[in-house]
């Protein structure tokens, strides 16, 4: 009886894996994924071109936040615009996807714990986000933590989902698919 | 984990970590060939950030020393001036709060203001340039009062015009 039971369980547990590899294997997920990610990309491109112009104005962004130290502030001003640009091309073109994926979701759990920390002291501030437009244009409140989780959301869905990315990476797969 | 699952999991942090490298580079180098425009890699003093305190600001209409409400029998007046300037001269009757430019209006004085259910509170202060009586307005609007004004000119235009009408309110 514990023998039969057993097998039950391992027999319910097998299939549930077949139903789940399944779902993971759905080419589907590779167009939906081809959306957020342009989208993504796009929102990045958006976001990086400020502040790789204007560095100075984007290390005051930083520093109205009040949460890192002084000796970091230009270091982070300079290097987080590029790697938002590196992100957002290679994200486009659907190459290295996972990577691109996974360095935009940090991104963005970093751009919310400085939100919530700057929520969470009352600043009256702009976010900094995009072009500066000040903070009657783009200021901070829960909505734009919303939104980050949102593009969080995505990048996590093209990070665990996309097995097979429509692109530079999906041509290679396929070129090396064919050599074998 | 499956070896091919730690697999990917091995590339994806490698070539992220390969990205955030080439943005360093890429980025300083950037910032070393913009003479005049790039930034120091370490600020040498702090950002001069300028956030405005959260505060709750209402809206208040301006009125003439003159004005029929600034002699209205359920006007309630309320003084901005500093202790100063309220031992050197204040209209008859009026509640004393100066105004603080750091602090929001204590909870005291709203609650006093509505304890008295005045048609109209008519605030005066020094009359500068930004006008205390205009800014505790403002502040008293925001906390809840309502059919707040402020005297166009503060204290000195109020005084001189009581003083032309032979003191009457």
């Amino acid at each position: 009886m514990i023998v039969s039971l057993t097998t039950t369980t391992e027999r319910a547990e097998s299939a549930d894996g077949v139903r789940f590899e399944r779902f993971l294997s759905w080419r589907g997920h590779a167009w939906i994924s081809l959306l957020m990610r342009l989208y993504l990309g796009y929102i990045f491109l958006l976001a990086c071109w400020h502040k790789i112009l204007d560095p100075a104005g984007f290390a005051v962004d930083v520093a109205t936040y009040q949460m890192l130290p002084l000796v970091t502030l230009n270091f982070i001003a300079l290097v987080l615009p590029w790697a938002e640009l590196f992100a957002a091309i290679m994200i486009i073109a659907g190459w290295r996807v996972k990577a691109s994926a996974l360095l935009i979701a940090g991104m963005m759990v970093m751009f919310m714990i400085g939100l919530g920390y700057a929520l969470y002291l009352g600043l009256d501030t702009g976010c900094g986000c995009f072009a500066s437009e000040g903070v009657e244009a783009d200021p901070i409140s829960w909505m734009t933590m919303a939104r980050d989780a949102f593009w969080l959301a995505l990048a996590l869905y093209v990070l665990f989902l996309d097995r097979r990315p429509i692109g530079v990476d999906g041509f290679l797969a396929r070129r090396a698919e064919a050599g074998a | 984990m499956k070896d091919s699952t730690k697999k990917t999991v091995y590339i994806t942090v490698r070539d992220a970590a390969v990205v955030v490298a080439v943005s360093t580079v890429v980025a300083l180098a950037y910032n070393a060939l913009r003479p005049g425009e790039g930034i120091p890699l370490v600020a040498d003093e702090e950002y001069d950030i300028f956030v405005p305190c959260p505060e709750d600001f209402g809206e208040t209409d301006p009125v003439a020393p003159e004005d029929y409400r600034v002699a209205g029998e359920r006007t309630l007046i309320v003084d901005a001036q500093s202790d100063e300037d309220y031992a050197e001269w204040h209209m008859e009757g009026a509640l004393h709060a100066p105004y603080d430019w750091l602090d929001p209006v204590p909870d005291e004085i709203l609650r006093k203001i509505a304890r008295e259910n005045p048609e109209a509170v008519v605030v005066y202060g020094d009359g500068g340039d930004p006008d205390t009586g205009r800014e505790l307005a403002l502040e008293l609007s925001g906390g809840g009062i309502r059919n707040v004004y402020h005297v166009e000119g503060g204290a000195p235009a109020l005084r001189a015009a009581m003083e032309s009408s032979g003191g009457e309110r």
